[in-house]
C-alpha cells in the first residue's frame, strides 16, 4: 500500500479536514473550467475525476488508520465520518455519471456540476462535524444548493413550483433547527455535541428541553422526509430533473440520517445515563412506523413513477428510522447498511427512469407497458431494483432489511420484546410495498405495449450496470461492507 | 514434473471448479447463439477446466501432509454475520469431495462432448441446453466442495432447478408432437415436486441440526465432544433430524417411496438422463448420506432404516426393469436399483459402525467402514458404466429414432462400436467377474450380510436384505442382457432396418473412453481405493476410526487382502453363478429364442406382469393420494381461500388503497398546507413527548 505519511508533512494539523479541502477546491474549479471552455462534458469529467480522487483519498486515509483525528474541535475524521463520506461520494458519482446523457438537465451546465460538488462539500461538513453550528452550516450549504439545483430546470414550470415549495418548507425547517440548537445552547452553554450530550445527561426535564428536542427532530426530519415533514418530497422529486431527484432521494436523505445519528445517538445513548432515552426512542419508533406505513400506502395510488419512487423513498426512510428507535450498535449497523444498499437500488431505479426519459418514454407507469421487449436489459435491471427495494432475496435490499429488522428483535445480544411490534410493522409494510413494485414489473413484463426498440444511451447503461452489480453483490456477499460498517458503528459507540 | 504440479497451489483455488462452469452458464446463456454449436464448446471448456482444477487440486491434496494425517482442507469465507451468528461460504476438501469432483467433472465433460453430436439438430434451443447443463455441473461440484450444510443445500437446490429445466427441455415444441411435449412438461413437474418433498424434509432436518449444534459447518459439527454432547442432550431429536436428512437423500437419489420421478425423467434428452443418472443429481443423495456418515452412525436405528430403504429399492425397482420395452426406462430402473445398493451399503455399514461403537468391537467398525467405502466405490463404478450405457442407448436412439426395443434388433452389425461398448457396460453393471461392477457389488453384498453373520440385533432384517441383494444381482444380469440382446442381436425389426448406422465420432469417442473406465474402474480396488475412500471418515470421525483401527487395518486398508477375502467367501461364487444364470436365461430367451417370450405371454397377461408393467401402480397410488387427499384438502383450502382469505385480503387491500387515495388527496399541492402540517406535526410530537414523560414518571 502507498505510503501516505507525506500528507501529514504537507498538511500538518489540517490533515483531518483534507477531504473537505480537496472538495472545496474542486467545487471552485468547476465554474472556472466552464468559464474557460464552455463545455458541460469537460465539467462532468472533471467532477467525476475529482470525486473519484477524493474517494480514493478517503479510502486510503481510512485504510491507513493513522489519519483519524479532529481539527479545532469542529471536525473529526473517524471511521464513521469516512464511511459516510464514501457514501456521499458514491451518490454524487452516480449523479454526475448519468447527467451528461440526460435530456432533462439544464443548459447551465457549469453551475449544475458546481452545485453538485458544493452539496457534496456540505455533506462532508455534516459527516465530520463535531459541533452543532458546523452541522448547521453544512446542512445549509446542502439545502440552499439543493433549492438551486431543483430550480435549475428553468423551462419547466413543475420544477419552478417544486423549487419554491422546497425552499419555503426547507426554510421553515432550518428555522426550527436553529431554534432547537439555540435552546440547547441556552441550556448547556456549549455547541460541541459531546459537550451538549454530557450536559443533557445531568439535566432535569424542562419545557425548553422538550421543545429543543422536538424542534431538532422536526428540522432534521424534513431532511429525511419523515412523516409529517415529508410533503415536499413527492412534489420536488417529480418536478426536479430525474438525476437531481435521485440525488436528493438518496444523498440528501442520507445526510439527514447522519444528522440524526450524530445528534440523537450521541446525546441519548452513547453518553447516556438514561435520561430521556426511552422517551426519545418511543418518539422515533412512532415516527418510523407512521412514516413507513404512510409512504407505502400512498405509493400504491401513484401513477407517476417518480412520485411512486418518492413515496417508496419515504417508506425506506421509515425503515432506517428503526435504527434510531432501537438505538443499539447492531441497529446502527443495520441502518447504515440499508443506507448503502438504498443508494444503489433507489438510485438504480431513478437512473432507469431517466434513461427511459432520455429515450423518449413518459413518466407514467402505463408508459412502461411492454418494456421488457423494447429494452430488455433496462427492464430487467428495473425488476432487480424494485425487487431489491421490496426486499426479495438474494438482492441487497433483502440482506440489509434483514439486518435492520432483526436488530429490532435482537438487541444487545439478546431477544428483546420491546421493539418486536416495530419489526412486525416493518415486515407487513414490506409486503404492502411489493404490491406497487410488482405493478411496475407487471407493466413491463405482462402488459402489451408498443414494440419498437428503445435506444438507451451508453452512459446510462453503464451506470445501471454498476448499480445492478452492486445490488447483487451487496445481496450475496455483504461481509466486506458489513465489516467496514461494523468498525464505524463500533467507533461511534466508543466516542469520547 | 509432478512436484511442479503440487507447487501450483491449485488447492487454494479449488472453488474455481464450480465457478468456471457457472461463468460458462452465464456466457453460454447470454451469448451462446453467437458461438458455434450454440455454446457447446463453452460448456465443454467449462467442464474441461473444472476437471483440470479438480485433478490438480485432488493430486495436491492427496500428496499433502493433511491427507495422510486425516485432515480436511478447509477454507471458509465469512459470508453473512447476523449478530453473533455467522454463516460461512467455503470449501471442505477430503477424499470424498475429491472422488466426487473428479468423476462428476470427467463424466460431464464426456457427456458434453457427446452432446455436440447428439443435440446437433436442436437449432436455437442448444443455447438453453448448454447453459443449463453447465449450471447443473456447477450445482454438483458446488455441492461436493461445500464446507457446510447450508451452502450444500443451496447447490442441492440449484441441481433441483436444473433437473426440472432439463427434463422439461422439450416441455414446449417437442419434435414428436403435442403428446410428447405434455409428457416432458409433466415429467419435469413430477421430478421437481417429488424431490421437493425430500428437500423439505432435508431443510427441516437441517433446522433441527442447526438448533442442536449451533452451526452447520462440517468442521464444527464433526467433533467427538460436540456430537457426544448433542446426542446425549437430544436422544429423540437427533435421530429424527437424521431421518429427515435422509429424507432429502430419498428424494434426490430416488429411493422408495419417492423413486417414481426418475423413470419419468426419461422425457428429457438422453444426454440429460446420462447426466442425472451418472454424474450429478441422484449421486447427490448418496453423497449426502456419505458426507453425514459421522452423524448417521450415532443412531443404529436410523442406519437400519437407511439399509432397509436401500435394499427394498434395489429389488423393487429391479423387477420393474424385467419386462419394460423402453430402452431408456430399463436403464432408469437399473439406476434406481443400483442406487439402492449404494444406500444399502452405507446403511449396513453405518449400522455395523454404530453397533461396533456400542460394543467396543473393532472388527465391526472395520466391516462398517468397508461398507462405507464399498458404497462410495459402487457410486464411482456406477457413474462410469451408467454414463456409458445411457450414452450408448442415446446412440441407438439417435440412429433408429425410437426408444422401443421391440422395433430394434440386429443393430450389432450396423453399430459396431455402440454395441461392443454397451456390451462392456452391461457386463460391468451385471457384475460379471473382473468387470468394475463385480468388485463393488460384491463388497456391498458382503456388508449387507455382515450384521447377520455377526449375530447382531436386527439379523433377520439383514438376512432378508442380503437375500434381496442377491436376487437383485440375478435380475440385473437378466434384464441388462435382455436389453442388449433385444437391441443388438437377432434380426433387425421395423426401425432397426431404417437405422442410419453408427453415430458420429463425437458420440462414439466418449463411448470408447467411458467403456475403458467402465471395465477398468473396479481395478482401483488394487490401488487401495477403499482405503482412500475411508480417508474421508478419518477426517469426519477420527475417534471412531481410532477405536476400530484393528478392524479397519484388517478389512479396508489392504486392497489385495480385501480381494483375497472376497474370493475366500462362498457367497461371492453364488453371486457369480446367479449372474451367469441370469445372462444365460436372457441369452436363451432373447437371442437364441429357445423359449419364445411370446410363450410367456399368457402368463405375462397375469396379474404379476401387469403389476410390474404398471410400476406396482406407484404412479396411480401417487395420483390417488393426491386426488383423494390432495384434492379434498385443496377444495377445502380453496373454499376458505376464496370466501375467507380472499375476502379479508381484498377488504384489507381495498382499505389500504382507499387510505392511500385519501391520504394522497391531502397532498393538496398548496405550500401553506405543507407548512401547516409541519407545524401541526411539531405540536403533536411535543404532546407525545411530554405525555411519554408524564406516563413514564419522568416529570
Amino acid at each position: 500500500m502507498m505510503d501516505m505519511s507525506f500528507l501529514k508533512d504537507v498538511f500538518g494539523e489540517f490533515v483531518p479536514i483534507l477531504p473537505q479541502i480537496v472538495m472545496v477546491l474542486a467545487t471552485l474549479t468547476v465554474p472556472a473550467l466552464f468559464y474557460a471552455n464552455r463545455s458541460g462534458k469537460a465539467c462532468a469529467w472533471f467532477s467525476l475525476g475529482a470525486l473519484a480522487l477524493v474517494g480514493i483519498l478517503v479510502g486510503l486515509m481510512m485504510h491507513d488508520g493513522t489519519f483519524y483525528g479532529d481539527y479545532a474541535g469542529l471536525f473529526s475524521f473517524d471511521p464513521f465520518s469516512g464511511l459516510m463520506m464514501l457514501l456521499f461520494l458514491a451518490v454524487a458519482f452516480l449523479t454526475v455519471l448519468v447527467s451528461p446523457d440526460s435530456t432533462e438537465v439544464t443548459i447551465h451546465k457549469g453551475e449544475y456540476y458546481a452545485i453538485i460538488m458544493g452539496i457534496v462539500t456540505g455533506m462532508f461538513f455534516v459527516a465530520s462535524a463535531s459541533n452543532l453550528m458546523v452541522l448547521f452550516v453544512g446542512v445549509e450549504v446542502v439545502s440552499i444548493s439543493s433549492y438551486a439545483l431543483v430550480a435549475l430546470k428553468k423551462n419547466d414550470p413543475r420544477a419552478a413550483e417544486a423549487a419554491v415549495k422546497y425552499f419555503i418548507v426547507g426554510g421553515l425547517s432550518s428555522a426550527l433547527t436553529l431554534y432547537g440548537i439555540s435552546l440547547f445552547y441556552g441550556m448547556t452553554h456549549t455547541l460541541d455535541i459531546a459537550g451538549v450530550a454530557a450536559a443533557v445527561d445531568t439535566m432535569e426535564f424542562t419545557g425548553a428541553f422538550a421543545l429543543a428536542t422536538i424542534a431538532l427532530i422536526a428540522g432534521y426530519g424534513f431532511k429525511i422526509a419523515a412523516v409529517p415533514f415529508h410533503m415536499w418530497a413527492p412534489d420536488v422529486y417529480e418536478g426536479a430533473a430525474t438525476p437531481v431527484s435521485g440525488f436528493l432521494a438518496t444523498g440528501s436523505k442520507k445526510m439527514g440520517f447522519v444528522l440524526f445519528f450524530k445528534v440523537f445517538l450521541m446525546m441519548f445513548v452513547v453518553l447516556r445515563s438514561g435520561f430521556a432515552t426511552q422517551e426519545v426512542q418511543y418518539l422515533f419508533a412512532v415516527i418510523a412506523a407512521v412514516t413507513m406505513t404512510l409512504g407505502n400506502i400512498v405509493a400504491i395510488s401513484q401513477s407517476n413513477i417518480k412520485r411512486m419512487l418518492a413515496y417508496s423513498s419515504i417508506a425506506q426512510a421509515g425503515y432506517i428510522l428503526i435504527a434510531l428507535a432501537v438505538m443499539s450498535e447492531y441497529a446502527l449497523v443495520g441502518g447504515m447498511f440499508h443506507m448503502f444498499t438504498h443508494v444503489f437500488m433507489k438510485f438504480g431505479a431513478f437512473i432507469v427512469v431517466l434513461s427511459l426519459i432520455a429515450a423518449g418514454l413518459g413518466e407514467r407507469i402505463q408508459d412502461y407497458n411492454g418494456l421488457a421487449k423494447r429494452a430488455p436489459f433496462v427492464a430487467f435491471a428495473m425488476l432487480l431494483f424494485l425487487f431489491s427495494l421490496a426486499g426479495i432475496p438474494p438482492l441487497a435490499g433483502f440482506t440489509s432489511k434483514f439486518v435492520l429488522f432483526s436488530s429490532a428483535i435482537y438487541v444487545n445480544g439478546a431477544v428483546v420484546t420491546q421493539w418486536v411490534w416495530l419489526a412486525i410493522v416493518a415486515i407487513v409494510n414490506s409486503a404492502i410495498s411489493l404490491y406497487y413494485y410488482a405493478r411496475v414489473v407487471k407493466a413491463m413484463y405482462v402488459e402489451e405495449g408498443p414494440t419498437d426498440a428503445l435506444a438507451i444511451r451508453g452512459g446510462h447503461k453503464f451506470a445501471i450496470a454498476l448499480c445492478v452489480v452492486a445490488v447483487i453483490l451487496l445481496g450475496v456477499f455483504p461481509t466486506p461492507l458489513l465489516e467496514a460498517i461494523g468498525d464505524a458503528a463500533a467507533h461511534f459507540f466508543l466516542a469520547p | 514434473m509432478l512436484d511442479a504440479l503440487t507447487g501450483l497451489g491449485v488447492l487454494e483455488y479449488v472453488w474455481l471448479a464450480p465457478l468456471i462452469p457457472l461463468l460458462c452458464f452465464v456466457i453460454a446463456g447470454f451469448f451462446g447463439n453467437r458461438t458455434p454449436q450454440g455454446g457447446g464448446y463453452i460448456a465443454i471448456f467449462g467442464a474441461l477446466a473444472a476437471f483440470v482444477v479438480a485433478l490438480l487440486a485432488s493430486y495436491e491434496y492427496v500428496m499433502s501432509d493433511a491427507y495422510s494425517a486425516g485432515e480436511a482442507f478447509v477454507r471458509d469465507l465469512e459470508w453473512l454475520v447476523f449478530g453473533d451468528y455467522a454463516l460461512n461460504f467455503g470449501v471442505y476438501i477430503d477424499s470424498l469431495s475429491c472422488i466426487m469432483m473428479l468423476f462428476a467433472s470427467f463424466i460431464s465433460l464426456l457427456i458434453f462432448i457427446y452432446s455436440v453430436g447428439y443435440m446437433d439438430g436442436e437449432g436455437k434451443k442448444k443455447r438453453r441446453y448448454y447453459a443449463e447443463v453447465s449450471l447443473f455441473l456447477t450445482g454438483m461440484l458446488g455441492l461436493v466442495v461445500s464446507s457446510n450444510y447450508l451452502q450444500m443445500f443451496i447447490f442441492w437446490e440449484i441441481m433441483g432447478l436444473c433437473s426440472y429445466l432439463l427434463i422439461g427441455f422439450w416441455g414446449f415444441d417437442h419434435p414428436e408432437g403435442d403428446e410428447a411435449t405434455e409428457n416432458a412438461a409433466s415429467a419435469a413437474k413430477k421430478a421437481f415436486l417429488v424431490t421437493r418433498l425430500g428437500d423439505v424434509c432435508l431443510l427441516a432436518g437441517l433446522f433441527i441440526l442447526l438448533h442442536m449444534f449451533g452451526t452447520l459447518d462440517y468442521e464444527g459439527m464433526f467433533m467427538q465432544a460436540k456430537i457426544d454432547a448433542v446426542v446425549a442432550a437430544n436422544p429423540v431429536k437427533f435421530p429424527v433430524a437424521m431421518a429427515l436428512v435422509f429424507g432429502g437423500a430419498i428424494g434426490k437419489s430416488a429411493q422408495f417411496p419417492l423413486h417414481d420421478w426418475l423413470p419419468d425423467a426419461m422425457a428429457g434428452p438422453t444426454t440429460v438422463s446420462a447426466l442425472i443418472h451418472a454424474a450429478t443429481m441422484v449421486k447427490g443423495g448418496v453423497f449426502l448420506v456419505a458426507r453425514s456418515f459421522p452423524l448417521f452412525v450415532q443412531s443404529a436405528d436410523v442406519m437400519l432404516f437407511v439399509a432397509i430403504i436401500g435394499g427394498v429399492t434395489a429389488v423393487f425397482t429391479a423387477t420393474m426393469a424385467l419386462n419394460n420395452m423402453n430402452i431408456k426406462r430399463v436403464l432408469a430402473y437399473s439406476t434406481l436399483s443400483q442406487l439402492g445398493y449404494m444406500v444399502l451399503s452405507l446403511g449396513a455399514g453405518g449400522y455395523l459402525v454404530a453397533m461396533g461403537m456400542e460394543t467396543g468391537n473393532a472388527e465391526l467398525i472395520g466391516l462398517g467402514v468397508l461398507g462405507y467405502s464399498a458404497g462410495v466405490f459402487h457410486m464411482v463404478n456406477h457413474a462410469f458404466f451408467k454414463a456409458l450405457l445411457f450414452l450408448g442407448s442415446g446412440s441407438v436412439i439417435h440412429s433408429t429414432g425410437t426408444e422401443d426395443m421391440r422395433l430394434m434388433g440386429g443393430l450389432g452389425k450396423k453399430m459396431k462400436i455402440t454395441s461392443i461398448t454397451m456390451l462392456l457396460g452391461s457386463l460391468s453393471i451385471a457384475g460379471f467377474p473382473f468387470f468394475s461392477g463385480f468388485w463393488s457389488k460384491d463388497l456391498v453384498l458382503e456388508t449387507a450380510l455382515a450384521p447377520a453373520s455377526h449375530g447382531l440385533g436386527a439379523e433377520h432384517w439383514f438376512t432378508l436384505l442380503f437375500a434381496l441383494g442377491m436376487i437383485t444381482a440375478f435380475m440385473t444380469a437378466f434384464y441388462m442382457f435382455r436389453m442388449w440382446f433385444l437391441t443388438f442381436a437377432g434380426k433387425p425389426r421395423e426401425r432397426a432396418v431404417l437405422s442410419h448406422g453408427e453415430s458420429p465420432k463425437s458420440m462414439t469417442m466418449p463411448l470408447v473412453i467411458l467403456s475403458i473406465f467402465a471395465v477398468g474402474s473396479g481395478l482401483a480396488i488394487f490401488a487401495n481405493f477403499l482405503c482412500h475412500a475411508a480417508q474421508s471418515l478419518e477426517v469426519g470421525m477420527r475417534w471412531i476410526m481410532d477405536a476400530g483401527r484393528v478392524g479397519i487395518n484388517e478389512h479396508v486398508y489392504d486392497g489385495i487382502a480385501v480381494v483375497k477375502h472376497m474370493f475366500g467367501n462362498v457367497w461371492t461364487y453364488v453371486a457369480i453363478a446367479l449372474t451367469l444364470v441370469g445372462m444365460a436365461i436372457a441369452h436363451a430367451v432373447y437371442a437364441k429364442r429357445k423359449f419364445e417370450p411370446e410363450a410367456f405371454r399368457i402368463e405375462n397377461k397375469g396379474r404379476l406382469y401387469k403389476l410390474v408393467a404398471n410400476r406396482y401402480y406407484a404412479p396411480e397410488i401417487y395420483n390417488q393420494i393426491s386426488w383423494k387427499l390432495g384434492a379434498g384438502v385443496a377444495k377445502a383450502v380453496d373454499l376458505t381461500d376464496r370466501k375467507v382469505v380472499d375476502g379479508a385480503v381484498n377488504g384489507i387491500a381495498n382499505a389500504i388503497i382507499g387510505a392511500g387515495d385519501a391520504v394522497s388527496m391531502s397532498q393538496t399541492g398548496y405550500v401553506r398546507n405543507y407548512a401547516g402540517v409541519v407545524v401541526l406535526g411539531v405540536v403533536v410530537l411535543a404532546v407525545v413527548f411530554v405525555l411519554a414523560f408524564a406516563l413514564t414518571g419522568g416529570i
